[in-house]
């Protein structure tokens, strides 16, 4: 297995030398950070293929690929991100800017924004202040963040992958005291929403406040969270997160949500109704003695479809006239084709690290099912990085479930996906 | 009589004296090799049995006996992680993830033999007891016994050299006695300040047949910081102490 690892590293990367080193030479030319640069730049670079085996037959390929006539879609994407940072004395500007070039056999195309760009102040270690596009990322779940009240809805198959921020003034205390209670944090945060600034945040313009009291007590990471009622319903969070042993790792969020507005489909037409909303989540890390890491995560929203809803939606889908299908396009794009979108799901991941003895090769398995109408995905991968900035990455995706379920009505049956990512 | 009262009282007393030694060479060695509160660079090599390296370059901060933070300043593909310990608790914190999240001792953010334990050591005295010293002519031999079920390794068996009274050889033991490492510290080198202490660091490990990672020491300076800097909120700006 490990000599089948080096062949795949050296096919794949014939250029790339393999680099050998006498054993015994450990020298440390310290000169190169010691000194750091009041200007810094790194990121990556990226190549991904995907290969899609559409499901022709599915509510959703009649939605987004009617009339293409395909039953496979290749897809080539180009990514480059950059971070670069300047700092002048107690201050730093910095930003992230991701790009993408996407191509596929029904369409190319391209788009390239900030997902960070902010100046930051900190006059001593307990106190910062930021101004900016800031990517604030708040909650424990690994896979989903009930109490992410001011940031992007994460996708739970690639939880890892860097997200744009919002427009934001905030702030950080920090005050460490030992103790039971060792340290307490806060941080206010003020999010504007016009029609030029954060304007997918929410429909209704203003000033939205948010805030994190951030509590380490007992060993017990807590968090108390609020956002204001404004652009975004108000709501109420706390989260959790402790070690119940040194490999075995719980935590938690729960967020109370005022006013939620559902869209949702009644007898044919659009309607919203209003409730208050609870969403939260437990979840459990374990770390087994041959270094396999075991991620569980139980995730209810009340803002989610139910069954019978969704099965409502996806059957419109089937039996609307080609017309009718751009309606229903916006329709789902409003909340029935999102990420997530029905009310209970399960989350495992299994990855093990070193297998085999081979250093930095991590398969891993990844499987979600909806608990609601019983479909899932189940996700298996190889990453590699035993080669000096390269890092590679294989997955597939299966999806699984009824002709009328979350997962089942996908328009693809699988997808494969191979990256290649190049840090500098 | 009272001759034989006093001789037996000693007696009893001989292993109690000899304990209290311990417990102070420990302190001593953890004094020799790093200061209380202190900035350290230091390099990271996991070498493969065919000889192929992956290098990690680390910048850390430490205060007290039991905080301890580590930036990695290389290779690029982990530029700006960085990890902190506080006591029995440990976090890492990914950029693109950023929040961080607990981790435990017994994992290895870098692959290879170190372990987070080893990367985000705090003093020796602050996570085990010691039980016991024998004196040869070369060294002592320090026996150690972890102080609760959140320690790395149950127990350390830590040979020092007598002069310089820093570690030579470290052989960690799993509660089922089962050898799970050796630290082995080499090269004496003048860090300032008056200390003069081993500047690599190699491990192997039965459980890791043929590989070998090695920590290289290239600065340890005396630095005092504010007890904020090691919380979650600074994880994601650990790089600002840097050259200040």
């Amino acid at each position: 297995m490990k000599h089948l690892v080096h062949l795949v590293g050296v096919v794949l990367f014939p250029c790339v030398p393999l680099p050998a080193h006498a054993a015994d030479d450990f020298s440390f030319d310290l000169s190169t950070y010691a000194a750091p640069s009041a200007f810094e730049l790194h990121g990556y670079a990226e190549l991904r293929q995907e290969y899609q085996s559409l499901d022709t037959d599915s509510p959703l390929y009649r939605l987004n690929f009617a009339g293409s006539g395909r039953d496979a879609l290749n897809r080539s994407i180009a990514a480059l991100e950059l971070s670069g940072s300047y700092r002048n004395g107690d201050s730093r500007i910095a930003a992230t800017w991701h790009g993408e070039q996407q191509h596929d056999e029904l369409a190319d195309h391209g788009a390239g924004r900030f997902y960070e760009l902010y100046l930051a102040h900190q006059p001593d270690a307990a106190t910062t202040v930021e101004v900016g596009k800031r990517a604030l990322k708040w909650g424990k779940g690994y896979a989903w963040n009930p109490v992410g009240f001011i940031e992007r809805p994460k996708d739970p198959n690639d939880p890892e992958l860097s997200r744009e921020g919002y427009v934001i003034a905030g702030a950080d205390f920090i005050h460490s005291r030992g103790g039971d209670l060792h340290t307490i944090a806060f941080t206010p945060v003020l999010l504007p929403v016009t029609a030029a600034v954060n304007d997918d945040f929410g429909q209704a313009t203003g000033l939205n406040a948010a805030a994190k009291l951030y509590l380490l007590y007992r060993d017990i990471d807590i968090d108390l969270l609020w956002l204001s009622d404004g652009s975004r319903p108000g709501r109420l969070g706390v989260d959790f997160s402790t070690n119940l042993a040194p490999n075995f790792e719980i935590h938690g969020e729960y967020a109370y949500i005022l006013d939620h507005q559902q869209k949702v489909l009644d007898a044919g037409t659009m309607t919203t109704r209003s409730y208050d909303a609870h969403s939260w989540l437990l979840g459990l890390r374990y770390l087994s003695e041959r270094e396999a890491t075991w991620i569980v995560e139980y995730y209810h929203d009340d803002r989610g479809y139910s069954a019978a809803q969704m099965q409502d939606f996806l059957s419109r889908v089937d039996a609307a006239a080609e017309a009718m299908l751009p309606q229903l396009r916006s329709i789902g794009q409003a909340g029935y084709t999102r990420p997530a979108a029905m009310q209970d799901y399960l989350y495992l991941r299994v990855a093990q690290k070193d297998p085999f003895d081979i250093l930095y090769l991590t398969p891993a398995l990844t499987a979600i099912g909806n608990l609601d109408d019983g479909s899932w995905s189940l996700t298996p991968e190889l990453l590699y990085t035993g080669i000096d900035d390269l890092e590679l990455r294989l997955r597939a995706t299966f999806l699984h479930g009824a002709r009328l379920s979350e997962f089942g009505a996908k328009p693809n049956d699988n997808r494969f996906e191979l990256r290649l990512r190049y840090s500098f | 009589m009272a001759r034989t009262l006093i001789t037996l009282i000693l007696l009893s007393l001989a292993p109690l004296a000899h304990a209290i030694d311990a417990a102070e060479l420990l302190r001593q060695v953890d004094r020799n090799l790093q200061p209380d509160s202190y900035e350290m660079y230091r390099k990271l090599i996991n070498i493969e049995p065919d000889g192929r390296r992956k290098e990690f370059v680390l910048y850390s901060v430490k205060k007290g006996g039991d905080k301890v933070l580590a930036l990695f300043l290389d290779p690029p593909s982990e530029k700006g992680r960085s990890t902190l310990r506080l006591g029995d608790n440990m976090w890492l914190y990914i950029p693109n993830v950023g929040k961080p999240l607990r981790i435990t001792s017994l994992q290895s953010v870098i692959g290879g033999v170190f372990n987070n334990a080893d990367i985000l050591r705090v003093d020796f005295a602050a996570e085990y007891a010691a039980e016991g010293v024998d004196e040869s002519a070369d060294g002592y031999t320090l026996k150690l016994k972890a102080k609760n079920s959140t320690v790395a390794y149950d127990r350390l068996v830590m040979q020092v050299d007598k002069k310089h009274q820093v570690p030579v050889t470290i052989a960690a033991y799993a509660a089922s006695g089962m050898l799970i490492k050796t630290l082995r510290y080499s090269q004496m080198k003048d860090f300032g300040d008056g200390r003069l202490r081993p500047s690599v660091l190699e491990t192997d490990s039965p459980l890791y047949q043929d590989y070998k990672s090695v920590m290289i020491y290239a600065s340890i300076k005396t630095r005092d910081l504010p007890d904020e800097v090691f919380s979650l909120n600074y994880m994601g700006r650990v790089d600002d102490l840097r050259g200040k």
